[in-house]
């Protein structure tokens, strides 16, 4: 993550971005991904299809668990990173690039606003977390 | 999840220090990762692999009739072996269920040493200590000892791991002091140990004395080293300042069940369980057919097998989990998963499972379904192991 982007978290860890081309993309953190561990499977939204805000839009499974992915504003899929289903561990690599999910346009741009940015974010995962 | 109920062994802080992903297991905070399951495992295949497995129970047996008991709680022949020898047993309660699958190292005619799973350990201690009793009732003179909170275990697992520990280690000059242990028999030395076989070593640099027996979980070559817990972390540490030896890696528990279930071990709590017989397990030839044992007048009377164990791969990407139904082509439940996971060393999700419809015949069985959250991933059976010693892993 670079500082001339700006990401916004959700608490269950996913974040959304704006692509310069046009379009937001969103994907998990990089303390989801190392809490989750080796990455080997995801299942990807579906393109075209809505989704309201807190909705699951797919799986991520790692060698030890599985977890939900959720829809971190309310969206519509434009596209995905079908690079993943053949190299999930991208996300495990370089989960704000690579490792993106999908490519979306929110529903509602104020969703964005209740998103937490990357200060709020780290002091988040700092209290929360398991340490 | 993390609570004070979870013990810790003697490496938890450095485990922290490491930056293990930390969770419990056993009643114990372990390490699940260093760094990565699958480059763990891989490691352990290519070069060779350090773990704590210092939450595994220690119970001593010992006495003048130890063997004899040894032959009544036991199901394999265990009075019979050698001193500085170890055998694979079960331990059955008086129905034939598995109680918990051990190894039991010998000492001498009256010393036994009991390694159990940490999940059992308080289980098996309070069986045994029971039928100690009962024992000796009858005149017989046994006494049966935990002493798994006064031992550090650490096992160091694949192909070089010879060159670091060849290395590192002498002979003891002390000759049948090994730390915790006292060997009545001398120890043959390290380089000419067979697999289950036990000795005694000095790491020169650091003076600690330990047992070390050529086992472990992994399919590898390797050893397990029994020292004081206190001076386990003196070991682990100079082993990892020692690591370029042999490319050495911390090892955590994810790599640990991914390594034991490519090489077709069972996990007791997935493969294993009081409900499971050890001829649904497959383990009929741990079963002594010289002796008595608790358990093998229960074991006359099992003629059908309720349950058999089959092992299988999957073409999709899904990992099977322990517990999830398999149906048969009809999409008929037939049996549940005993263990699954992701096989890095052939890239794909592997698993076991045990097929409980009598009318389906696992011989003849090829392929079935997966209910894995809904969808019906097709499997295919395999015959184990899904990794044989001395092949590459990329």
């Amino acid at each position: 993550m670079t500082s001339d982007e700006k990401f916004y978290f959700s608490d269950s860890h996913e974040w959304i971005s704006k692509r310069p081309g046009g379009g937001y993309d969103i994907g998990i953190s990089d303390f989801a991904q190392s809490e989750l561990g080796d990455i080997v499977y995801i299942t990807l939204p579906e393109t075209g299809k809505t989704y309201k805000k807190g909705d699951k839009i797919g799986e991520i499974e790692s060698v030890k668990s599985v977890s939900e992915i959720y829809a971190p504003v309310s969206l519509k899929v434009l596209s995905v990173n079908s690079k993943l289903n053949e190299a999930s561990e991208l996300i495990n690599s370089d989960p704000y690039r690579g490792g993106y999910i999908a490519t979306v346009e929110p529903l509602d741009a104020g969703d964005i606003n209740s998103l937490m940015d990357k200060n709020d974010y780290e002091s988040f995962v700092a209290s929360a977390g398991p340490h | 999840m993390e609570n004070s109920q979870n013990k810790k062994t003697p490496l938890y802080d450095t485990h922290v220090a490491l930056k293990a992903k930390m969770v419990p297991f056993a009643g114990f905070l372990m390490p699940l990762y260093y760094k990565s399951i699958i480059e763990e495992h891989i490691n352990v295949r290519n070069n060779s692999g350090l773990f704590d497995i210092s939450h595994m129970g220690e119970i001593i047996i010992s006495g003048s009739d130890a063997g004899k008991f040894c032959d009544r709680v036991f199901t394999a022949d265990i009075s019979k072996s050698g001193p500085n020898q170890i055998v694979y047993s079960l331990i059955l309660n008086e129905k034939g269920g598995i109680i918990d699958d051990v190894t039991v190292f010998k000492f001498s005619d009256s010393e036994y040493m009991a390694v159990v799973n940490a999940a059992n350990t308080a289980k098996d201690f309070s069986w045994l200590n029971f039928q100690g009793s009962e024992f000796a009732k009858k005149g017989n003179e046994v006494s049966v000892k935990n002493i798994s909170d006064e031992v550090g275990l650490l096992s160091v697992q694949g192909p070089k791991t010879r060159d670091i520990i060849y290395s590192l280690t002498g002979d003891n000059p002390q000759a049948g002091s090994c730390g915790l242990f006292s060997l009545k028999q001398k120890s043959k030395p390290l380089g000419e140990l067979k697999h289950f076989e036990f000795g005694c070593v000095l790491f020169r640099n650091i003076n600690v004395e330990a047992l070390i027996s050529r086992s472990g979980y992994t399919g590898e070559f390797g050893f397990e080293i029994f020292v004081p817990a206190e001076k386990t972390s003196i070991l682990w540490n100079y082993l990892l300042k020692n690591s370029a030896l042999s490319n050495l890696l911390p090892v955590g528990l994810g790599a640990r069940d991914t390594l034991r279930f490519e090489a077709a071990l069972p996990l007791y709590g997935h493969e294993l369980d009081e409900t499971i017989n050890p001829y649904d397990a497959g383990l009929e030839k741990y079963l002594s057919a010289e002796k008595d044992y608790i358990g093998k007048e229960a074991l006359k009377n099992i003629r059908n097998k309720a349950k058999r164990l089959i092992f299988f791969k999957l073409s999709g990407k899904q990992i099977p989990r322990h517990m999830q139904k398999i149906l048969n082509e009809n999409l008929k439940p037939i049996g549940c998963i005993a263990s699954g996971t992701y096989s890095p060393s052939n890239k794909f999700p592997i698993g076991s499972a045990y097929v409980s419809d009598s009318s389906v015949n696992p011989q003849s069985l090829k392929n079935f379904f997966i209910d894995i959250r809904g969808n019906f991933e097709k499997a295919e059976v395999v015959s184990p192991p899904f990794y044989k010693i001395g092949k590459k892993s990329a």
